[in-house]
């Protein structure tokens, strides 16, 4: 598949500032502020409902924001002209394609209506390569899997090789394994030039992406590097520690008044313990330090890559007892 | 201007491939009209209905058999006649649905005329068609007319036998009163003068009784009577007539329905989002639908006529130039109509009903069922609203009468064709167009 065009720019792709969009009185985008840096995968995680398709609405120019101000582009959305369309390639979130139609009409029709040159039969045949529908593309759209009809809306938003896709929840409803292989395609069009601005529910995807945006009830929590969202989700960066021998009440005490510490040791169990510290690369020798001066025999110490669902859970209840 | 006619052309694919994925609908679509106006054609031969007629005779003075057979020859359309001698039997016959007409002949018909009064034909049905009970009065006028004008006949050819004798009369009168005339002496003028004119007058009347009787009683009972020609080039039957106006009512009903169903589907299936952060126009869309649509329809079009004039033989005396003008507009506007359709239902059921909304107005206030000239014209302005009421008036034109396309009725369907494209387009460019709308 052709790598756009583009060169990457400097800058962001996206920027967004106290966007909001309200339906009645409710809103459903609250305040918005972010920004995407060109050639980067953005992945915007929530729960469902909570604002992402919205958000991806307001940036794709199909709802006009109530109040705030968002540039795509260096463009309005809401003013967008056609040359700018034709940079954007949009997957919804559901398979709005024509069942009847077989996948290579699909591919055609999508190429035909981004006006891309009537001599594509090789670009369309590399495409279907690249999503591996290649053998499938007589078969109707009616008769293939979600999965494979999640590939064919793929790559109905390549067919134009525009440098900025928005992908809404790609992945949602796919298998464990295909979903793996999306994130490997989504990995392979960074390397090609794309910036990808991502939703997913699935929070466990948030470590495949450059930056991370948590949203819940409409608000837009944080954005962040993967690692800086564990960070600020437990306060550090959290090192498990595994000793021989019982942990006692003195030696975690001990541990906790040490500097790069940060708040209360977790107990596991008797023997296991977490611990919370500032940058767990440098905090990990001295750790290990400390604990044999306590003659505390360490069985293993390493940095704790704690699950997305966990850290999402942990900013989400924080958010919560901020709100009350 | 290349992309604008490539997004254009995405349609005309994408559009036929769906239609030519369902082989049995093109089926259908192809042979279903042919079928119909076949099965039409003879369903309905060009003959008159024959109504079972029973004859109630109370006076017993008229025979049966006669009356039968001077019926029959006065109007083959009442036929299977039979005699009742009871009227109640009768009517319960008529009630049973064992005929369809009873007619009640006056008793004593001779002595109700002779007494200076007219005698009563009572004449009943039991139909609710208002076009079967016109032709039950037609019918019935026709029949009493017919015995008046053979009674009249009878009762001229029995006068012009009397008149006869009463010649004879009167050309020994005038032999007699010559005689006379031959003895008054030639002094006496004034006698003379008088018998002059005494045989002046007999002559007159000599003269009036022989033109009478040398004249046929048919014409002196019924003097005059019509001879009704059309200045069309051929005499219609059901078939003919309703071809025209057949092929516009499904070439209207199927634009409408291809049409509403397309956008409605497309708005339901969520890929008018993409459209909408797409290059693509609400122009390029419609257009792009147009086309396809019209080319499909076209083709079709094209097959059927040449199936209902070749096989069925329905007559076509205009120019085929002028018919495929009047067929470009008809689904030209139709078209507009389906799209517009589209564009206000909410779902496809919905669309669907608005569609045989549309086919039901057609059949009813078009003309293709009733004469247009008989609406009270404040319902005119609806009638002229449906592209089939012109569709039809260009269509009977071009194929029944040879005349050229009625250019009023054309300008005025393209004027609502273009006007309702203009509508659709801007309903279009609203659903697609950024929603401002906070709700």
């Amino acid at each position: 598949m052709n790598s756009t065009k583009n060169t990457k720019p400097e800058g962001n792709v996206v920027e967004a500032s106290e966007l909001t969009k309200k339906f009645g009185e409710s809103a459903a985008v609250d305040a918005v502020n972010m920004q995407v840096p060109y050639g980067t995968i953005f992945g915007f995680v929530g729960p469902s409902g909570c604002g992402k398709t919205t958000t991806v609405r307001l940036l794709t120019g199909v709802y006009a924001p109530t109040s705030g101000q968002v540039r795509v582009l260096g463009k309005n959305p809401v003013a967008f002209s056609k040359e700018d369309r034709e940079k954007i390639g949009y997957l919804i979130q559901h398979f709005v394609l024509y069942p009847e139609l077989t996948v290579w009409e699909n591919l055609n029709f999508a190429a035909s209506f981004y006006g891309v040159n009537p001599f594509r039969r090789g670009h369309l045949r590399k495409l279907l390569d690249f999503v591996e529908l290649r053998k499938d593309s007589n078969k109707r759209a009616s008769q293939l899997s979600g999965g494979m009809q999640r590939r064919l809306s793929l790559a109905a938003t390549l067919v134009h090789n525009p440098p900025l896709l928005f992908l809404d929840e790609p992945t949602t409803g796919i298998d464990p394994i295909l979903r793996q292989k999306f994130w490997d395609y989504f990995k392979e069009l960074q390397k090609q030039g794309h910036t990808l601005f991502i939703t997913t529910q699935y929070v466990g995807e948030a470590a495949y992406c450059d930056l991370v945006g948590v949203m819940y009830q409409g608000k837009l929590l944080m954005v962040e590097t993967p690692e800086n969202l564990r960070r600020k989700a437990f306060g550090g960066d959290v090192i498990s520690v595994r000793t021989t021998e019982g942990i006692r009440y003195d030696n975690r005490q001990r541990i906790e008044k040490l500097p790069f510490v940060r708040g209360k040791v977790k107990i596991l169990s008797d023997q296991e313990i977490d611990v919370i510290t500032d940058e767990a690369s440098t905090a990990m020798p001295l750790l290990v330090e400390d604990l044999n001066a306590q003659r505390l025999n360490i069985e293993s110490i390493e940095q704790k890559s704690v699950p997305f669902d966990d850290v999402f859970v942990k900013l989400i209840e924080q958010e919560k007892v901020r709100d009350v | 201007m290349f992309k604008f006619f490539t997004r254009i052309f995405s349609f005309l694919n994408k559009e036929l491939a769906e239609i030519f994925r369902q082989p049995a609908l093109i089926v259908l679509l192809v042979l279903g009209p042919f079928l119909l106006m076949f099965l039409f054609g003879l369903g309905y031969p060009d003959e008159n209905r024959t109504l079972r007629t029973i004859f109630v005779l109370e006076d017993q003075n008229v025979p049966p058999q006669e009356l039968k057979l001077f019926t029959e020859s006065i109007n083959p359309t009442i036929a299977e006649t039979q005699i009742e001698q009871n009227k109640a039997n009768a009517l319960a016959r008529l009630a049973r649905n064992q005929a369809d007409l009873v007619i009640v002949v006056p008793a004593h018909a001779v002595e109700t005329i002779q007494s200076n009064q007219k005698a009563t034909f009572l004449i009943y049905h039991n139909e609710v068609d208002p076009f079967q009970i016109a032709y039950i009065y037609s019918i019935g006028n026709i029949y009493v007319n017919e015995v008046n004008r053979r009674i009249l006949e009878s009762a001229t050819e029995q006068g012009q036998g009397s008149a006869g004798d009463l010649q004879t009369s009167l050309e020994d009168a005038i032999a007699k009163t010559q005689a006379i005339r031959q003895t008054i002496p030639p002094g006496d003028s004034g006698t003379a003068t008088q018998v002059d004119d005494l045989l002046k007058s007999l002559n007159d009347v000599h003269d009036k009784l022989r033109q009478f009787r040398s004249m046929s009683s048919a014409v002196l009972v019924n003097p005059f009577t019509s001879d009704i020609s059309g200045i069309t080039p051929k005499q219609f039957g059901p078939t003919d007539f309703f071809a025209p106006a057949v092929i516009v009512l499904l070439m209207q009903h199927l634009s409408i329905t291809l049409a509403s169903l397309s956008i409605v589907r497309e708005r339901r299936s969520g890929i008018m989002e993409l459209f909408r952060v797409s290059p693509l126009t609400a122009f390029e869309i419609l257009l792009g639908k147009f086309l396809t649509y019209l080319f499909f329809e076209l083709i079709l079009a094209a097959i059927i006529s040449a199936l209902i004039v070749g096989v069925l033989g329905i007559p076509m005396f205009g120019n085929w130039w002028h018919y495929g003008l009047a067929v470009f507009i008809l689904l030209f506007t139709s078209l507009g109509l389906g799209f517009l359709i589209s564009l206000i239902s909410e779902t496809d059921t919905q669309a669907v009903q608005y569609s045989m909304l549309l086919l039901l107005a057609s059949i009813f206030f078009s003309g293709f069922l009733l004469d247009l000239r008989l609406m009270w014209k404040p319902i005119g302005v609806l009638a002229w609203s449906l592209p089939a009421t012109y569709g039809i008036r260009m269509l009977q034109d071009i194929m029944l009468r040879g005349a050229p396309i009625p250019l009023l009725i054309f300008s005025g369907l393209a004027l609502i064709g273009i006007a309702i494209f203009v509508i659709d387009w801007l309903l279009l460019r609203k659903r697609i167009e950024v929603q401002y709308s906070s709700t």
